[in-house]
């Protein structure tokens, strides 16, 4: 019993030293915004209906992973299928599908700032404009008449009476100053359009067509609003091959390449002027300067669930088999050869750097 | 526990009294005996618990809560009358099959049953055979099989018995049961009709169980008729609507309701002779399911309908006494339609040959084996062996061995997107060595069993087509123990009855070297009940320890429930009785899935009178 005070004594004051040292450290830098600084977030969806989406930290370099980071700081459940996250200043919007919910935290500290659980109904996706939030809804997934995008109070972070009707299966949403880009994918079935959405009147301004199931969105530096769609699926009956749009975002103006009719992309990223998607289990990259697809991938005998590409590292998470626990991997662009490999939670999907 | 231990008996003894049956005359046909008679003559190296009429009318609950208070299975219920499956020995619900009056009914959709839309109290017993033998049951019998089983009763008799009941959370049960016997008709007809908002607290919290009312109707008839002093012709049907809402969990909302509807009718001509008995049985089965994603739009739905029709054959003939040869064949044709495929059909055909042998008194073998052919794919042989030998006075050993299979489903074969028409039946080995032990009043089961599993169904991501595709991938092993005691105690007029079971199970999944997901490792329950005259009470406890879920452990937990019953007699035929349940009676927060907090404590009131 003494020899186990002794030990006890001796790790206190070990603290307490190594606290000392610490001190020094912090006066001559800038005070940290919170444990999740400077580090990439992955969003879980977690499996549908268990309840067990989460968010993980994991530094730059991917040696040091902590998993479950909102549950560890709230002390309670996340929720339940987190679609994905947006940011708005110092916080993050937490977009749950399943739950019907948007948990809004401190993006930093992920300490929970508000919880929005009512008006919403399959929500998706969430973008900011005009000090407002909107978050893309699907409604009943098997109705095709209910779809609406929900409006947020950003002072407030609360929903107002305002919503905004859409076409069926509301998707990515992007924001360029006071305009909204919607892709519909078409939730349980396929659409092919892109909603224009004015912040100022709330209105749906104008719809583009687009290729079927318009799947990511990038804006560049040009103001061009780069869409990639995947095409339809072989099982619906209709297949389609997938397009790659560029719309100029001051008149709608738009040129698109196709895909063959049995290829089907995804995860449209922009980097540096190249644009980078993934299909198939490989990873393609084209100049946007552009007018043909690229022959050859960059890499292959890839399972990426969620992809995209920051300052010539390419970052993808693999969700596996749904049931064990999911990895993210990064990607040296220049010699396109692994970095680094990292085991996160279940089902990984967005990648987000903070 | 009068009727179990003349369960036993007839068991014990059911090849002689089979003899008898057939020198004697039709009219004293055994009610049990005309049931299900496979199952109590090659059941004897096979574990076999049987729960009685008593244990039935006692629970007066869900199928679920009988069977998980009362036998070794352990139950996955999607919160409080909802969607409820089992799983035997570790097994999944789709590998354990539920047989209707010898009959298969799993879902040919998704291969299981939903224990929760069938009634248990229209049945007059219900038995739990462990262990993959029941190769005459076809598909799916791996884990082991539960048999509900409807008696006609033929002795002149007219008994009737009316239930109304009352509990917790706005729930009402009416049900009544009609039995009517002349000599030569038999008739017996039960009505059961369930209705409850369900809507109990979430203990601990100011939640409660919002969107999980339900009511179910079960309708039951069943006649028997004895045309000659060699021919009995039956007529069994049974329809089951239930109409559920689907419950949030503590993390998700919900807005969605479940009807189904379930139709079975059969007509069952059996012959028999001095040496053969001979039947005939012709089925229609329909299944139908409609899910409303948002229960407020009628018109809003997604369906599936599944019609079989179905002819079995058995024909048994007796060279001796003590050498008996049974050959089955059936055929069908099963038709379904839905939202989610075209409109798929399957026939198949499958011939059985058992062989049943009794070199003397004391030990019995059985053997079987069996071929199907399925229009859509490959089945694999299947066979299986038991034997049983009374050692001594007390003790009788058992063992058997099998190979089963599972064939793959509608779902899995003709989902739209996934459905991979390249998919092999499950197959599956196992072994089981039981003791039965014997005493005076008190009985002791012990077994053990290993069984390996290979191709097993499983919808898996596919990379290539971004949608999911059910492939042969995993293989499983399982083994583990189970006891089951049974003891009964009379003094002067006090009865105490005593039942518990215990199991332990290990399982792997041996590609990811990991046990299978809500398996407990240990699962225990026991009752005790006592009478004294016309005054009954009983307790009974569930312990169901922790289980694996998808990157955590989902906690174990302890449930009581208590009950009070009176007869108030008694004179001349009418019986009034009244009980009075606690469930829960420890006021216990537990899960059974994870994130469907189950109902704290409640009450039931229950009258019954009988005539």
């Amino acid at each position: 019993m003494k020899l186990y005070k002794l030990i006890l004594v001796a790790f206190i004051l070990g603290l307490v030293f190594t606290s000392c040292t610490n001190d020094d450290d912090v006066n001559s830098s800038p005070l940290p915004l919170g444990d999740y600084e400077d580090g990439i977030l992955i969003s879980h969806e977690g499996n549908f209906g268990q309840g067990n989406a989460s968010v993980s930290f994991v530094s730059y370099d991917l040696q040091t992973v902590e998993n479950n980071i909102y549950s560890a700081v709230n002390s309670n459940s996340l929720g339940d299928t987190a679609q994905s996250i947006g940011f708005n200043g110092n916080l993050a919007y937490i977009v749950l599908n399943v739950s019907n919910a948007i948990e809004v935290v401190n993006r930093y500290t992920f300490e929970s700032v508000a919880t929005i659980n009512t008006g919403l109904n399959n929500p998706r996706f969430i973008a900011f404009a005009n000090g407002k939030g909107y978050v893309t809804n699907w409604g009943d997934g098997s109705v095709a008449t209910d779809d609406y995008l929900a409006v947020i109070d950003l002072s407030s972070n609360t929903l107002t009476t305002q919503t905004i009707a859409v076409v069926e299966g509301p998707e990515e949403i992007v924001a360029s100053n006071n305009t909204l880009y919607v892709a519909h994918q078409g939730g349980f079935s396929q659409n092919n359009v892109i909603s224009v959405i004015d912040a100022t009147s709330d209105m749906v301004s104008s719809t583009i067509t687009v290729g079927d199931v318009p799947n990511s969105m990038q804006l560049d530096n040009s103001g061009n609003l780069w869409v990639l769609a995947g095409g339809k699926p072989s099982w619906t009956g209709e297949e389609t091959g997938g397009k790659l749009s560029k719309i100029n975002t001051i008149d709608n103006s738009m040129t698109s390449i196709d895909f063959a009719d049995t290829e089907h992309p995804n995860h449209l990223a922009l980097d540096n002027g190249a644009l980078y998607y993934y299909m198939s289990g490989s990873v393609f990259k084209m100049a946007s300067s552009e007018i043909t697809l690229p022959s050859s991938a960059e890499l292959i005998g890839l399972n990426f669930y969620g992809m995209t590409v920051n300052n010539s590292v390419l970052y993808g998470v693999d969700a596996v088999d749904f049931t064990n626990n999911g990895t993210l991997s990064t990607y040296n662009l220049s010699s396109n050869s692994l970095e680094a490999s990292a085991t996160l939670n279940i089902i990984p999907g967005g990648i987000y750097f903070n | 526990m009068k009727q179990i231990i003349l369960f036993y008996c007839l068991l014990l003894f059911s090849s002689v009294a089979w003899s008898q049956i057939t020198l004697d005359s039709i009219q004293n046909l055994d009610e049990v005996v005309l049931s299900d008679v496979k199952l109590k003559q090659y059941a004897k190296g096979y574990k076999l618990t049987m729960l009685g009429d008593s244990i039935l009318r006692k629970n007066r609950t869900s199928l679920t809560d009988v069977l998980r208070f009362n036998s070794n299975i352990y139950f996955k219920e999607n919160g409080y009358g909802m969607v409820s499956s089992a799983s035997f020995r570790g097994t999944n619900a789709s590998q354990t099959a539920v047989i209707w009056n010898g009959i298969n009914i799993n879902s040919q959709l998704n291969g299981q049953v939903d224990f929760n839309t069938i009634s248990s109290s229209n049945y007059d017993n219900i038995s739990i055979r462990s262990g993959g033998g029941s190769v005459q049951y076809g598909s799916g019998a791996i884990g082991g099989t539960v048999h509900l089983s409807n008696d006609l009763d033929f002795e002149t008799h007219f008994d009737n018995r009316a239930q109304v009941s009352f509990g917790s959370f706005d729930t009402q049960n009416v049900n009544y049961n009609g039995s009517f016997g002349n000599g030569k008709w038999s008739a017996n007809i039960g009505a059961a009709y369930v209705s409850s908002e369900n809507d109990y607290q979430f203990l601990g919290t100011d939640r409660k169980n919002d969107n999980g009312a339900f009511d179910n109707l079960d309708l039951n008839l069943n006649l028997g008729y004895i045309m000659s002093d060699k021919d009995v012709l039956k007529l069994y049907h049974q329809n089951f609507r239930s109409d559920r809402e689907f419950s949030e969990t503590l993390l998700a909302p919900s807005n969605s309701k479940y009807e189904t509807q379930d139709y079975r009718t059969m007509i069952d001509w059996t012959r028999i002779g001095n040496t053969y008995t001979s039947t005939i049985k012709a089925v229609h089965l329909q299944e139908q399911f409609k899910y409303f994603e948002n229960k407020t739009l009628d018109n809003n739905f997604s369906e599936g309908k599944v019609n079989t029709f179905l002819i079995k054959q058995h024909y048994k003939h007796e060279f001796s006494k003590r050498l008996i040869v049974s050959v089955i064949s059936d055929a069908s044709h099963i038709t379904a339609s839905g939202n989610s495929f075209a409109n798929p059909n399957r026939n198949t055909f499958s011939a059985t040959a058992i062989l049943n042998h009794r070199p003397t008194e004391k030990l019995q073998y059985n053997l079987n084996v069996r071929q199907d052919v399925f229009s859509d794919f490959e089945s694999p042989l299947v066979f299986s062996g038991d034997v049983s030998y009374q050692l001594l006075k007390w003790y009788v050993l058992k063992i058997n061995a099998s190979k089963n299979f599972r064939i793959p489903t509608f779902n899995d074969l003709y989902w739209n997107p996934g459905g991979n028409l390249d998919l092999n039946p499950e197959e599956s080995y196992q072994v089981d060595l039981g003791h039965e032990f014997t005493y005076k009043e008190a009985t002791l089961k012990l077994n053990s069993y290993y069984i390996e599993t290979a191709d097993l169904i499983q919808w898996r991501p596919n990379s290539a087509s971004g949608y999911w595709n059910p492939v042969n991938v995993a293989n499983a092993k399982h083994y583990g123990l189970e006891a089951e005691v049974g003891i009964k105690k009379i003094f002067n007029k006090h009865t105490l009855n005593f039942s518990s079971a215990y199991s332990y199970t290990e399982t792997e999944d041996v590609e990811k070297n990991q046990r299978l997901f809500y398996v407990p490792l240990h699962k225990a329950n026991a009752s005790l009940a006592y009478n004294y005259k016309s005054f009954t009470a009983f307790y009974q406890h569930l312990y169901n320890g922790e289980v694996e879920i998808i990157g955590n452990t989902l906690e174990g937990f302890d449930v009581g429930n208590l009950g009070l019953s009176y007869n108030f007699n008694t004179t001349g035929k009418l019986v009034y009785e009244a009980n009075f349940r606690i469930n829960n009676i420890y006021n216990t927060y537990y899960e059974n899935v994870a994130l469907r907090p189950m109902p704290n404590r409640n009450f039931t009131i229950n009258l019954t009178l009988k005539f």
